[in-house]
C-alpha cells in the first residue's frame, strides 16, 4: 500500500492505477478515507454523515468483482463524496439546513446510481450553505453544520455553497466530490479550497434526487484535484435521464489529451473580459496574469472584451427568488425558515412572495435572446479566462461584505454564465494572503465542456498547483 | 416605482462582486442597507411588504419587516432592467409546457 499520504492527495487516476495493479484494494481505500473522514472532517465543518455501511458494502462488491477480472471503468473502487442536497437511500439527506436534519428518501439520486453504477464507493455526505444559499445568506456561518473552513487556513471560509465538498477534496477527506451550482456554489469552493471545480452545462447532468433551488439554473458538477479526474467523474455523471426533463442525451467524453505540452498544437483564442484583474486583491491578478503567461505558447489573448450588455443580475435574481420561494414554500407556510442557522435566512425566502408572475415570466422571456447574445459572443473565443473570484477567502468572523473591504472590481462572469447555463472550470494558480489559494476560471459555450478540460490539463501538466497540499494533521 | 440609475446599477454590481458567494449580480434578500439601498423605500415596496406582513401576522419583528421591505425595493428597482430589455410578443418563456398523454 502506498504511504498514506500519497493515498490522501492521490488523482482519481492514479488511485485506479494502484487498484489495477493490487497495490491496494477497494476496501483498503474505503476504510482509509472513512478513518480520514471521521478523524478530521469536523475540523472543517465539512462533514454531515460518513456512509461507512453502505462505502464497505460497495467497496467489498467492487473487490469481488475485480478479483472475478470485472473491471467497470475508471472509478472502479474509487470513494467520493457528495455534497448533502442528493438523496442517498438509508442516509439523512440534510439540504444543509435543520429543518430536514432528519429528512430522508427512499432512493439515490441518479448522479448517485450512476456512480454507484460506475463501481464508485460513496464514504460521505458533506456539508453545504443551507438550501444551498437560496435565503441569501451574507456570512460564512449558514449551515446547521457550522461554516465552512478551507483547510489551507481555517480561520477563513471554504466557500459555498458547495462548502464540504470544496474542503474535503483539499483535505484529502475524499479523492472527488459531487457539489452543485445554482450561481458560483461549485468554482468559488474550488477557488477557496484550492482544488478544481467543473460546472456543466445545464442539463448535461440530471437533477433528479437533488434539491431543488431553482430548476431552470441548477447544475451538478465534479470538484477534485484535477481537470483530468472532472473530465473522469463528468464522463460518468453526463447524460439523458427519464426522471429529468430538462436532462439531456448529449453526454460528454473525456477528450483525448492534448497534442503535447510543449507548445505544439492549435492556439486557443481567450478573451479577458475587460477590468478582469482590476482593483481585485492584487495577489489574485498577478496569479492570473502569471497563469496566462503559462499558456502564452498555446492562446491567443484578446484583452478587454466586454460581454452584451444585458441584465443578467436581474434575471437571475427575479428566477432564483421565484423558483426558490416555490420549492421552499412549505418553509415560508410554516415558518420553519426560523430555524435556519444564518439570522438573514431567516426571513429571505418571504420577499419573494411580492415577486408578480409576469415580472416573473418576463425574465424567463428576457433570458431567450440573452441565450442567444451570449452564445453568439462566446463563439468568437474557445473560452473566457477571469480570476475565479476577486479576492481569497473570506474570514470566518466577518459578513461578506465587510471581509475584504475595498475590493470592488472584477468582471461578473460567474452570474451572467449561471443564468444561461453554460459551463465553467476553476483550477488553483497560486496563493493570496494568509496563505490561502486563488483560481483560474475558464468559460465557454453550452456543450463545450471539453474545450475547458483541455485548457486546465495543459495549465496543470505545466504547474504545480494542484498538486499542493495543507497542513492536515 | 422608483427608477435605477446606470450609476446605480453599476453600484449594485460592485456591491455583488464584494459579497456575491450565491448570487453574481443579484442583491441579497435581507442585504444591509448599503449606498444604492439607503435610499428610503418605495411606497411599493412598502405597501408589498405590507401584504407578507398580514399573510403572516405576528411572524417578523420590526427589523425583520424592514429587512423584507429593503429586498422588495431592490428587487423592484431590478425589474426596471427587466422591462428596458426589448422582446415582442412572439418571445416565449425559455420553458415548453408539453401536453401529457399516458398509456392506454
Amino acid at each position: 500500500m502506498a504511504p498514506p499520504d500519497d493515498l490522501a492527495f492521490a488523482s482519481v487516476v492514479e488511485l485506479g492505477r494502484l487498484l489495477r495493479q493490487k497495490k491496494t484494494s477497494a476496501t483498503e481505500l474505503a476504510t482509509y478515507f472513512l478513518d480520514r473522514l471521521e478523524r478530521t472532517g469536523s475540523r472543517y465543518n465539512a462533514v454531515v454523515t460518513v456512509t461507512r455501511e453502505r462505502a464497505l458494502a460497495e467497496a467489498a462488491q467492487a473487490d469481488r468483482e475485480s478479483r472475478q477480472g470485472k473491471w467497470r471503468g475508471p472509478l472502479h473502487g474509487i470513494p467520493y463524496g457528495v455534497k448533502d442536497l442528493l438523496a442517498t437511500k438509508g442516509y439523512p439527506t440534510s439540504w444543509g439546513a435543520a429543518p430536514y436534519q432528519q429528512q430522508k428518501f427512499d432512493e439515490d439520486a441518479t448522479v448517485v446510481q450512476r456512480l454507484g453504477a460506475a463501481g464508485g464507493v460513496l464514504v460521505a455526505k458533506l456539508a453545504m450553505v443551507e438550501l444551498a444559499g437560496g435565503m441569501g445568506y451574507n456570512q460564512p456561518n449558514a449551515s446547521f453544520t457550522g461554516p465552512g473552513k478551507t483547510p489551507w487556513n481555517p480561520g477563513y471560509w471554504s466557500g459555498g455553497s458547495s462548502s464540504g465538498p470544496g474542503a474535503a477534496v483539499a483535505a484529502g477527506l475524499v479523492p472527488f466530490a459531487i457539489g452543485s451550482e445554482t450561481s458560483g456554489s461549485i468554482l468559488t469552493p474550488a477557488a477557496y479550497c484550492g482544488v478544481t471545480g467543473l460546472r456543466p452545462t445545464y442539463g448535461l447532468v440530471s437533477r433528479h434526487g437533488a434539491m431543488a433551488l431553482a430548476w431552470t439554473m441548477d447544475k451538478l458538477g465534479p470538484l477534485g484535484r484535477t481537470a483530468e479526474d472532472c473530465a473522469i467523474v463528468l464522463a460518468i455523471i453526463a447524460g439523458k435521464d427519464p426522471k429529468d426533463p430538462s436532462s439531456v442525451a448529449r453526454g460528454f467524453s473525456v477528450p483525448p489529451p492534448p497534442a503535447g505540452s510543449g507548445g505544439q498544437g492549435v492556439r486557443m483564442r481567450i478573451g479577458i473580459p475587460k477590468g478582469a484583474d482590476k482593483d481585485i486583491q492584487p495577489e489574485v491578478a498577478a496569479n492570473f496574469r502569471q497563469a496566462l503567461k503559462v499558456l502564452e505558447d498555446r492562446v491567443e489573448l484578446v484583452e478587454d472584451i466586454e460581454l452584451p450588455d444585458l441584465p443578467y443580475g436581474a434575471v437571475a435574481g427575479m428566477i432564483i427568488a421565484a423558483e426558490g420561494a416555490s420549492a421552499f414554500d412549505d418553509l415560508l407556510k410554516d415558518g420553519r425558515l426560523s430555524q435556519l442557522t444564518a439570522p438573514e435566512d431567516r426571513t429571505g425566502g418571504y420577499p419573494a412572495l411580492a415577486v408578480s408572475a409576469p415580472d416573473y415570466l418576463r425574465a424567463l422571456r428576457v433570458r431567450r435572446p440573452m441565450q442567444r447574445a451570449l452564445d453568439d459572443f462566446l463563439k468568437k473565443f474557445d473560452a473566457l479566462a477571469v480570476p475565479t473570484r476577486a479576492t481569497v477567502a473570506s474570514p470566518l468572523d466577518k459578513a461578506f461584505r465587510d471581509g475584504w473591504p475595498g475590493i470592488t472590481g472584477g468582471a461578473n462572469v460567474i452570474g451572467p454564465t449561471n443564468v444561461v447555463g453554460v459551463p465553467g472550470v476553476s483550477v488553483p494558480n497560486g496563493f493570496g494572503v494568509q496563505g490561502l489559494p486563488t483560481g483560474l476560471s475558464f468559460t465557454t459555450r453550452a456543450f463545450d465542456e471539453a474545450k475547458l478540460v483541455t485548457l486546465g490539463r495543459l495549465y496543470q501538466s505545466r504547474t504545480d498547483w494542484h498538486t499542493r497540499r495543507p497542513s492536515v494533521t | 416605482m422608483d427608477g435605477i440609475s446606470r450609476r446605480a446599477f453599476a453600484g449594485q454590481l460592485a456591491l455583488a462582486v464584494a459579497a456575491p458567494y450565491f448570487l453574481e449580480g443579484v442583491p441579497t434578500p435581507a442585504a444591509k442597507p448599503q449606498a444604492p439601498q439607503q435610499q428610503e423605500p418605495s411606497a411599493l415596496a412598502k405597501a408589498l411588504a405590507q401584504t407578507i406582513s398580514v399573510r403572516y401576522p405576528e411572524r417578523f419583528s420590526a427589523d425583520d419587516l424592514a429587512a423584507i421591505t429593503r429586498s422588495i425595493d431592490n428587487r423592484l428597482r431590478q425589474i426596471e432592467r427587466l422591462y428596458q430589455t426589448q422582446i415582442t410578443n412572439a418571445d416565449e418563456p425559455d420553458f415548453v409546457y408539453s401536453v401529457y398523454r399516458g398509456a392506454d
